[in-house]
């Protein structure tokens, strides 16, 4: 990718000219363009597979931003926080694959014990945090498993009672 | 439904521990929402995935968004940064589901969450 400077004179960008003086940070444009096409990258993630992005983009703000695993996990949350997932909505709608009762249900749910549980993990020194962020993530891809392969198994028996 | 209370109360229950979850580790809660819903609640993949959807549209991190800033641990600038590319993106991932089997998309996302799971826990420093 070509930018506009060379690597010696990094070029500045004043946050307050994009408008965000309340933050007052300085950034360069490289980080910046980072940033934006991780996004695209987890967003497609996001929409593929029907989740928040979070679990990519803790890991992703982690081990490409080098940002602290707490920093991380509040980062996420804020980046959660706007219905960044309503594009991908939408299209499930547009082929009936949504429950909205229960979806308005798990949104109250999650509001409360999403309290809770940063309570828990605040006072956590961040390398147990990110251990068990980690074993977290192994627990839902073996959930996700065991229920692909009890859909399979299903998926048989209805094949034999149509053809037999 | 006879039993549509039984299964509201199941539904909240589910939603509870995801949200635990979610706040513990400053995500969404559709990695756990999505399987839970499909082991629990009978919900296909598909289904499972629009419906998790639709539990992150409000802002359901908005409480433990709270007590992660009070403690100073969100960068502002980073998460404005993103929020574009990741709308963008989803509008994408969902259009090309529809070209892939329920199968194989559960396969890619366990297969994408495990490895992952396993390098956070394994790398933990």
């Amino acid at each position: 990718m070509e930018l506009p400077v060379s690597a010696s004179q990094v070029k500045i960008v004043c946050a307050r000219s994009a408008g965000l003086a309340a933050v007052g940070e300085i950034i360069r444009l490289q980080i910046t363009l980072i940033i934006l096409l991780l996004g695209l990258g987890v967003g497609v993630l996001m929409g593929l597979l029907g989740i928040g992005g979070g679990i990519v983009l803790v890991p992703a703000l982690v081990h490409v931003l080098h940002l602290d695993q707490h920093m991380a996990q509040g980062t996420s949350l804020f980046i959660l926080l706007p219905p960044v997932g309503l594009g991908a909505l939408l299209e499930y709608r547009r082929q009936g694959q949504v429950d909205f009762r229960a979806g308005v249900l798990c949104a109250v749910g999650m509001l409360l014990g999403g309290y809770a549980g940063s309570l828990i993990a605040l006072p956590m020194p961040s390398k147990t945090l990110k251990e068990l962020f980690g074993c977290f993530l192994m627990l839902s891809a073996i959930l996700l498993w065991r229920k692909s392969r009890l859909d399979a198994e299903n998926d048989r028996k209805d094949l034999k009672l149509n053809h037999g | 439904m006879a039993d549509g209370l039984g299964r509201d109360a199941k539904t909240l229950a589910v939603a509870g521990v995801c949200g635990i979850a979610a706040g513990m580790f400053g995500v969404g809660g559709g990695a756990l929402l999505v399987p839970l819903l499909g082991l629990f609640l009978g919900y296909t993949q598909h289904r499972a995935q629009g419906t998790s959807l639709v539990a992150l549209i409000p802002p359901t991190g908005i409480l433990a968004l709270l007590s992660y800033a009070k403690e100073g641990y969100v960068s502002w600038k980073t998460g404005l940064l993103l929020i574009p590319g990741l709308f963008l993106g989803g509008v994408a991932g969902g259009i090309m589901t529809k070209r892939i089997k329920p199968e194989r998309m559960r396969q890619m996302f366990a297969a994408l969450v495990f490895v992952l799971g396993a390098l956070e826990a394994l790398l933990a420093r």
